[in-house]
């Protein structure tokens, strides 16, 4: 366990990218965000107060949870070779930077739901904006949106350091094979569901799925890629 | 003495190519050996094995008593430099203060001193390091971090004649205050010499000569000056090289001289000039084509 937090602590031994800049990005958008929302002048049906307008969800949350999968490539990228050099097993240097995923995005989680707090309370920064509250996903109390944010930043993490591994072992041909069998996956699913007539039912199955339905398939998805960068990792040379 | 590393029948293969074909290599704690071979002999390889950066295709890798790979109490008590090791996008201080977490015996005092010496700032962005400040970066990790097992690969790449001489000087005196077991590989052999008490010589994957740094001085020796009193001297003698140029000749012949050879020498007016180390370990490695029974020799 005491390698495992040193190997969190080595990621954030220069903690600007890991902590500072998806927040640098996500306050400029929000800055951008926030100037046209002022400029332009709300024609649409007033909501009542506390609710975001249709159209008026900026979406650029995105942002601050595709970051989180640019950090995941980047923890492996050329933090493993020198993570390895000093004496640190593939082992722990996986579940360490795993940990550092979970931490990240306990953190930033917290962070996005106390905005949300804010959001609503100041109605929507004042302009009626939705920033911080996306529809059906994050939309609920600010637990809620503590929960899937966290499990969303570290699904991405992962997911992106199994890319990272797999680049690592295979090089550029077989990062895209690793893509063209998810791809396969995919297909061979749709297909299955195609074949034994079963979109009825699919379909019943997502209109029913409440947000925190989805959080929990998304953390049990979570947890399947952490299993495979796992398996990956054990065998990557550097 | 036990082996601090010990190695059996390594093998490595890739798709097209053996790295290292049946490799036994055994070093004692405590010594200092040099890791000698052309551009692709093998000893990165072999050297990123025993740290555990690559695994073998066949044979036993020893560090410390036990299997390197994954090992993580074998992995902290060594330390590998590797010439093109890569580094995150930090700064220099950063990766001592990163190397400081995980090396038990780190002399954050020595780091200090190392990269005043080699005028390397803690603010500089390592990616932003030129080659040789590079290596010093690296020099300076393996020895501040007083491992028991040091392993040095080509450590000092672009440094400077002065640079290198603060590597020696350290190294000596790190090991005198605190012996280790280092093995260094370098290109550099004729400076590095004095510091080996052994050395490994591997070509294409395989160890041609594994013998103490001693035993090598004056195994083989360059004969030269007339032709007839050269061939008179090396006859009966295993030859590994000769060259004539006109009426003066110059043979290479294995094997120790003693007293009464080289009295016969002076008495002849030959010249008599022992192989430097690097001389034997290019013709350790092949090269010029040695006769088959002379090579053997020096193997033995």
């Amino acid at each position: 366990m005491s390698t495992w937090l040193k190997v969190a602590r080595y990621h954030l031994v220069q903690p600007i990218p890991y902590v500072l800049v998806a927040w640098w990005i996500l306050a400029f958008s929000f800055a951008v965000n926030i100037a046209v929302y002022a400029l332009v002048p709300n024609t649409g049906p007033v909501a009542a107060t506390g609710s975001v307008p249709d159209g008026h969800y900026t979406g650029a949350l995105a942002s601050i949870f595709l970051y989180f999968l640019v950090l995941g490539v980047n923890s492996i990228g050329r933090w493993l070779p020198f993570g390895l050099a000093l004496g640190v097993s593939r082992r722990s240097y996986y579940a360490g930077t795993a940990l550092l995923a979970v931490l990240l995005a306990a953190g930033d989680g917290l962070m996005l739901a106390v905005l949300q707090v804010i959001e609503r309370a100041t109605n929507g920064w004042g302009v009626q904006m939705g920033f911080f509250r996306v529809p059906y996903l994050l939309n609920g109390p600010w637990y809620l949106t503590w929960l899937s944010s966290f499990v969303g930043m570290t699904l991405l993490f992962v997911y992106g350091m199994w890319y990272g591994i797999v680049f690592r072992r295979w090089g550029l041909i077989g990062t895209i094979a690793f893509i063209a069998a998810q791809v396969t996956v995919g297909l061979a699913a749709t297909l299955l569901v195609s074949w034994a007539h079963g979109w009825t039912s699919v379909g019943h199955f997502f209109t029913g799925l409440t947000a925190v339905g989805l959080t929990g398939l998304l953390a049990v998805l979570a947890l399947a890629l952490l299993a495979g960068g796992q398996v990956t990792i054990r065998r990557a040379t550097i | 003495m036990t082996a601090a590393i010990s190695v059996a029948g390594l093998t490595r293969r890739y798709r097209d190519q053996v790295a290292l074909d049946d490799v036994s290599v055994e070093l004692e704690a405590g010594s200092i050996t040099g890791l000698l071979g052309r551009n692709g002999a093998g000893k990165t390889t072999l050297l990123r094995i025993l740290a555990g950066q690559e695994f073998p295709s066949a044979g036993s890798v020893r560090v410390l008593g036990q299997p390197p790979a994954e090992n993580e109490p074998v992995l902290r008590r060594m330390v590998f430099v590797r010439e093109d090791q890569a580094y995150p996008d930090i700064k220099v201080g950063h990766a001592l203060r990163a190397a400081s977490w995980f090396h038990p015996n780190w002399d954050a005092g020595l780091a200090g001193q190392l990269i005043a010496d080699f005028g390397l700032g803690p603010k500089k962005s390592i990616k932003r390091l030129s080659r040789g400040m590079r290596s010093a970066l690296g020099i300076t990790i393996g020895l501040a971090a007083r491992a028991e097992v040091t392993l040095f690969d080509e450590p000092y790449a672009g440094l400077d004649a002065v640079a290198r001489q603060i590597f020696y000087d350290r190294l000596l005196a790190e090991y005198a205050e605190r012996p280790r077991t280092i093995l260094l590989s370098t290109h550099l052999i004729d400076e590095a010499a004095a510091l080996f008490e052994r050395v490994v010589v591997i070509d294409q994957g395989r160890v041609v000569l594994e013998a103490a740094a001693d035993g090598l001085r004056g195994v083989a020796t360059t004969v030269s000056g007339p032709v007839l009193a050269v061939q008179d001297f090396t006859a009966g003698r295993p030859i590994w090289n000769q060259r004539r140029l006109g009426s003066q000749a110059s043979v290479v012949t294995v094997g120790q001289l003693d007293e009464a050879s080289r009295a016969r020498a002076r008495s002849l007016g030959l010249d008599l000039v022992p192989l430097t180390l690097q001389q034997l370990v290019v013709h350790a490695a092949g090269w010029p084509a040695a006769p088959e029974a002379d090579s053997e020799g020096v193997s033995a």
